[in-house]
């Protein structure tokens, strides 16, 4: 029957438990302090979604699916992953033979655990070989080298090198009926027998043995202080991720006299999971990689934005201990103990905003979420930063000076461009759209939103989608001069009063009208009436253009040519993509009409923004390339006849770019309802 | 009985003011159908040489108070003069620029002499009840106030570039009275220390009778020469809109929009300007707008009298052409 | 410092005006703002008290509404606010208003008063300069720089084509032009502070004056609207022939060349 002898030629293996109590130990300990540490955050329940947790889980850690989406670095990972997991498993089932006298080891399940453990073990080692050769050789931009780096592949090299020695010692030493299922060992053991004679392969495979053991327990009690920490917190991440409305953080009630302060400007003042979020932050820099503004040369990147905010609380919490040591030198251990739950005093140390992460940081951020999207361990960014918007908003009222014409022009004309409130309604009815109070009975609220209603580009957009409604017969109405800003630009921009005020607003007239439905040609003004207005209570089943049209193609309802045989690429809008998960509808729309579709650069989830999210259309843009002309050579590179867009931003910022770069003869920039209004 | 149209003329470095010329000529025209006669008032130092030409202009007095506390205009010295000659000469009506003086003098003297101002007006009719009534714009010019005042004597400031310059006529004669200034020490109280004018030998933008303009069209600093080519032609002002501004290629003074200045040229030539509603709040009220632009969608083309679809760069070299050879015809 | 800052609620820049029935400017419906150019006076009588302590009142006359006016000034920093309402203002002329805010100003200590230019509603700029000249005190108008020293205030002033450097002794009027400084945007902390801040309300009885105190100087006889303006013609042809004809249109038709 197959088997070996565990701990064949190792005497007192019994006591790696005592090793192993220690490493416990040191592992406990260094999770205690980081738990500590974050528990200096404000409380916040991430543990109610059990279920889909777990889910999350399965899917994200076992099935690696974000880490695979980049192909090279993502296999890598897996291989290391998978062989870890494996050789844990493999370790685990030798464990309960050795020292739990299960008697499993043998027969089909010891061969299976031979070959998989060597095949792992192998895929393991040539994983970190190529970490290795990625981080040091190669160099990607992306990742920066920290000593823990280089400790951490050099730690997990030298225990998978150690183990496959030592099974090449064994064999060479040891007839093995079933070497060959030990391939590597097998491999191993040829230059070993060679090289050595019996003697001292069995005192090298004792001192590998002990040596590969204290590598091991290294790694336990490193575990905590080094990025394998990741190992447990990313999983918990996945776990603790937000699953109510993204990128955004709690709404604020203002009808609540108590509250002195808005937004956030002291790190203690996040909850635990953002500082919890730090320490999950392995520094693999698919956040960097794929951030507009980094790519176009600012200052801001989210990779370090977290990092700083890691130091920042190590510091805190050494600020803090000391703090507390000094009280209990002053007044006596109990004393010590009352403070210590105690709320901080006034922080003394670096300013979150302003030192740590500069303001500029702050506003240079589109909210495009793309670094949220691509973060492995879904290490939340984004609202964080609209947080400490919110402060300098609200509290020190201190931003850059384009968004106060901004914010002015949204509170005494709901909209941000100022533009007289009394004056929405005229463009669509011109084309003889009816307004709720002429007919209440309409089946859908037709929203165009601010540039549907104001900008002279968007305005075409508009009576393009009211022509395709009228053709396929939908039942519609406006709300007309009643409709006010959604109030996207307020929020993302850290208003968080006026974004209060205006959808409070919004939200009253609509319920006035008992508006059910609601169809949008832009994603902002989508994603809020969706996902942000049921917060203050504002439910609504709400419909992007681009999906409703696709029903009304698919249906029957809406006949549309296929004649139209040019190249077409097709921008995602951030709010629509990333945040929305709406991909599939507008491609399936515009090859419908029979556009050949090719895909730009960054396309999906990887779309790369236009750089007008975040309220930054209304901001100047003052360092590097501008973030809408680089998504415009994107789009050139491919060469189409169309760039389709579905949002009013998008649509502005890549005609801004295509005439920048002047090729407006060679491609235009149209809304999807534009292009299918061409095909009615 | 009061008697007699004051129009009080301004002048710096003894060049009297446009819009002073403007007065004259239409403040001839109200003492013709009044019978009222036309007083210019003029105060500075040296300024004796300044009669002829006011006489020209229409007046049939001219009042020069000369005093060196009155070379530099100020507030106090100003107001103290000529509230004194005005109690003593009790006119019907006193008119003055609605210029940065005229902003300043006029109220303060309005106040001090009991009376009404109606001020920065862009129209003034005779009025058999009331002497003169006025037309001056509220809200922007989206809305016009019409006033008429029973109190005398009937002051207002009138907008520059109302009214046209009728040629000046040499032959004419006006009685010269020379007046002392008057002024009481306490209304020396502002203290003027420095006098700072950009030299330049266009007109003045809210003066101006031509403006050329630019917009985010030039696509740089560097290419407004050509915008001042067609300017010196025919002696025209430069302006810019507020994207020029905030892009750095001119600076603030030169804006023209809600923001900037509001003027009211007889022609304002739109370049490369697209006619925002921001824009047209500072241009909205001039007589003739031309438009140039590349988009055939713009909105300045809804305001516009006279619009060109084409690219500026080739159109206005060829129109500075076409304006140089109207000019020596 | 005592400073006073003197503010006017406006129609909002993009208010549409129509004429009521009775030829009237309508208020209906309208969206109401600090004037613009008050903003500057309000930010910089804040920054004279930040800098030299002190106190800063706000006062205004206007209708109910114009409360809102003052309680933004509030919260953008201002101490306490005056509210001059009554429904003879609405046919006050510049002189009567100067008179009712002379009065409303007797009660209250400056060293500075501080106005915005111009206000764009009516667009007159009247009544800072006869404030100062009721008050016997000096005026500068357009100032695009202030600094104050004891009871000295140093101001840029513009004017036509450049500036002046004006020196004055307080107490004095100011009026603020564009570009005097950036006027800060109330913090929600200031909201919720302004409602507390106190607020007084006066009638013109309360000032000791009476309707007829007010008859006006200068009357507003009518209203008018002015005729729209209609978009022109395109003219075509190439850049050359364009230009040609555009010349010759402008001699021509428009006779201004």
């Amino acid at each position: 029957m197959a088997t070996r002898q565990v701990y064949w030629n190792v005497e007192g293996h019994h006591w790696l438990y005592l090793f192993f109590i220690i490493a416990l130990v040191i592992f406990g300990y260094g999770v205690y302090k980081r738990v500590k540490l974050w528990k200096l955050g404000q409380p916040e329940n991430r543990w109610k979604d059990v279920w889909p947790g777990i889910i999350d889980v399965i899917v994200y850690t076992f099935a690696h699916k974000r880490i695979l989406k980049d192909g090279y670095p993502g296999l890598m990972h897996a291989s290391i992953f998978y062989g870890f997991l494996f050789l844990a498993f493999a370790t685990a089932i030798i464990t309960l033979q050795a020292d739990f006298a299960v008697n499993i080891f043998h027969g089909w399940l010891y061969l299976f655990i031979k070959v998989t453990a060597n095949l792992f073990g192998l895929a393991a080692l040539i994983g970190i070989i190529v970490a290795a050769y990625r981080r040091y050789i190669q160099r990607p931009d992306r990742l920066d080298n920290k000593p823990d780096d280089a400790i951490t592949l050099a730690l997990l090299f030298a225990i998978l090198l150690t183990g496959f020695v030592i099974q090449g010692a064994r064999i060479a030493v040891l007839p093995d009926p079933w070497a060959g299922y030990a391939f590597v060992g097998q491999w191993m053991s040829i230059p070993l027998k060679a090289l050595l004679n019996e003697a001292q392969l069995l005192s090298l495979h004792v001192f590998l043995w002990w040596l590969h053991l204290a590598l091991a327990m290294a790694f336990i009690a490193y575990f905590p202080y080094s990025k394998l920490f990741h190992v447990l917190l990313g999983p918990l991440n996945q776990f603790f991720r937000n699953r109510g409305p993204i990128g955004i953080p709690e709404p604020i009630d203002f009808e609540d006299e108590s509250l002195e302060t808005f937004g956030k400007s002291q790190l203690l003042e996040f909850s635990w999971k953002t500082l919890f979020n730090t320490d999950v932050c392995l520094r693999c820099g698919r956040c960097q990689d794929n951030c507009p503004a980094y790519l176009s040369g600012k200052h801001l990147n989210p990779k370090r934005i977290i990092q700083d905010m890691r130091v920042l609380m190590e510091e805190t919490g050494v600020a803090l201990q000391s703090q507390n040591k000094v009280l209990a030198q002053a007044a006596g251990q109990e004393a010590a103990a009352a403070s210590e739950s105690e709320e901080t005093e006034e922080w003394t140390g670096r300013a979150l905003i302003g030192e740590v992460i500069p303001e500029d940081d702050l506003w240079a951020c589109t909210t495009c979420r793309s670094c949220e999207q691509q973060c492995p361990v879904f290490v939340e960014h984004v609202d964080k930063t609209i947080d400490m918007r919110r402060n300098l908003v609200l509290m020190e009222t201190r931003f850059p000076s384009e968004a106060q014409l901004a914010f002015r022009n949204m509170e005494n004309n709901g909209n941000p461009w100022g533009i007289g409130w009394s004056t929405r309604a005229d463009f669509l009815t011109g084309l003889g759209v009816k307004t709720y109070e002429e007919d209440p009975t309409a089946e859908y609220l037709y929203w165009p939103g601010c540039s549907g209603s104001f900008d002279a580009r968007n305005q075409k957009v508009s009576a393009a989608l009211v022509k395709l409604m009228q053709a396929a017969g939908v039942h519609f109405a406006i709300l007309g001069n009643e409709e006010k800003c959604c109030g996207d630009s307020a929020r993302k921009l850290g208003n968080e009063y006026l974004f209060y005020s205006l959808a409070t607003e919004n939200i009253e007239v609509m319920k006035g009208y008992g508006v059910k439905k609601i169809i949008t040609q832009c994603p902002h003004c989508y994603n809020f009436l969706k996902n942000e207005y049921p917060q203050l209570g504002g439910n609504f089943e709400v419909i992007h253009h681009t999906v409703f049209l696709l029903d009304l193609v698919k249906s029957g309802r809406l006949k549309l040519s296929n004649a139209d045989r040019k190249t077409v690429t097709y921008h995602d809008s951030c709010y629509l993509g990333r945040y929305n998960e709406i991909y599939d509808q507008p491609r399936e729309l515009l090859k419908a009409v029979g556009l050949d579709l090719k895909e730009m650069a960054h396309t999906g989830e990887k779309s790369f923004c236009c750089g007008a999210g975040g309220g930054r259309m209304w901001l100047e843009e003052n360092e590097g390339q501008r973030i809408n002309e680089m998504r415009t050579d994107e789009a050139i590179a491919v060469k189409p006849d169309y760039v389709g867009t579905a949002c009013p931003f998008c649509l502005t910022m890549i005609a801004d770019g295509i005439a920048a770069r002047e090729v407006g003869e060679q491609m235009k920039a149209l809304d999807v309802a534009e292009i299918l209004e061409k095909a009615l | 009985m009061a008697k007699g149209i004051f129009i009080i003329v301004e002048q710096r470095n003894l060049q009297i003011r446009k819009v002073s010329l403007e007065l004259l000529s239409q403040g001839r025209k109200i003492a013709d159908e009044t019978g009222e006669p036309l007083v210019a008032v003029v105060l500075g130092q040296g300024i004796e040489e300044l009669a002829p030409t006011v006489t020209a202009s229409g007046a049939d007095k001219v009042i020069l108070i000369d005093d060196e506390k009155l070379a530099e205009y100020t507030t106090g010295a100003y107001t103290s003069v000529l509230n004194k000659l005005i109690r003593k000469e009790e006119p019907q009506a006193v008119l003055l620029g609605n210029t940065a003086i005229g902003k300043d003098l006029a109220p303060r003297l309005a106040q001090r002499l009991g009376v009404g101002l109606a001020s920065d007006c862009t129209g003034m009719e005779t009025d058999p009840n009331s002497f003169l009534t006025f037309k001056r714009p509220i809200y922007a010019g989206k809305a016009f106030a019409h006033l008429t005042s029973n109190v005398r004597p009937i002051m207002a400031t009138i907008r520059p570039n109302t009214f046209p310059v009728v040629a000046p006529d040499a032959a004419r004669t006006a009685e010269v009275v020379k007046e002392v200034a008057e002024i009481d020490a306490s209304d020396l109280v502002a203290i003027l220390k420095e006098v700072a004018i950009a030299a330049s030998n266009r007109p003045e933008l809210t003066e101006a009778n031509i403006i050329v303009s630019g917009g985010r069209g030039m696509k740089g600093p560097e290419n407004y020469g050509i915008l001042e080519d067609l300017a010196d032609v025919v002696g025209a002002a430069v302006g810019a809109s507020r994207a020029a501004v905030d892009s750095g290629w001119k600076e603030h003074k030169f804006q023209v929009g809600q923001t900037g200045k509001t003027v009211a040229p007889t022609l304002y030539i739109a370049c490369g300007i697209s006619g925002a509603i921001q824009h047209l709040a500072g241009m909205g009220s001039s007589k003739f707008i031309v438009a140039i632009n590349k988009d055939p969608e713009a909105n300045i083309f809804n305001v516009a009298d006279y619009g060109i679809v084409g690219d500026l760069f080739e159109v206005v070299p060829l129109l500075t052409a076409e304006f140089k050879k109207l000019v020596n015809e | 410092m005592n400073i006073v800052v003197f503010i006017k609620q406006t129609f909002d820049t993009e208010a549409k005006i129509v004429l009521d029935g009775n030829g009237k400017i309508d208020a209906n419906g309208v969206n109401l703002i600090i004037n613009p150019y008050d903003e500057f006076a309000i930010e910089e009588g804040i920054r004279l008290k930040e800098k030299f302590g002190g106190e800063v009142t706000v006062v205004s006359m206007g209708g109910a509404r114009a409360q809102e006016a003052v309680r933004t000034a509030l919260a953008m920093g201002i101490d306490k606010g005056v509210l001059v309402s009554d429904p003879a203002l609405e046919d006050a002329d510049e002189y009567a208003k100067a008179q009712i805010l002379t009065k409303a100003i007797a009660q209250i200590p400056y060293d500075i008063i501080l106005v915005g230019r111009i206000a764009i509603d009516d667009g007159a700029s009247q009544i800072a300069v006869r404030l100062a000249e009721a008050l016997s005190i000096p005026s500068i108008s357009s100032v695009l720089k202030l600094e104050v020293a004891g009871t000295q205030a140093t101001a840029t002033r513009e004017i036509d084509g450049g500036t002046e450097l004006i020196e004055v002794s307080l107490p004095a009027v100011i009026t603020a032009q564009k570009g005097l400084n950036e006027p800060r945007y109330p913090s929600v902390a200031g909201i919720m502070k302004a409602k507390k801040k106190p607020l007084k309300t006066l009638t013109l009885a309360d000032l000791g004056l009476s309707a007829g105190d007010l008859s006006p100087k200068m009357n507003v006889n009518e209203f008018s609207l002015p005729t729209p303006r209609q978009g022109g013609r395109k003219i075509a042809g190439d850049a050359a022939q364009a230009a040609n004809e555009l010349a010759k249109l402008l001699r021509e038709e428009a006779k201004v060349l």
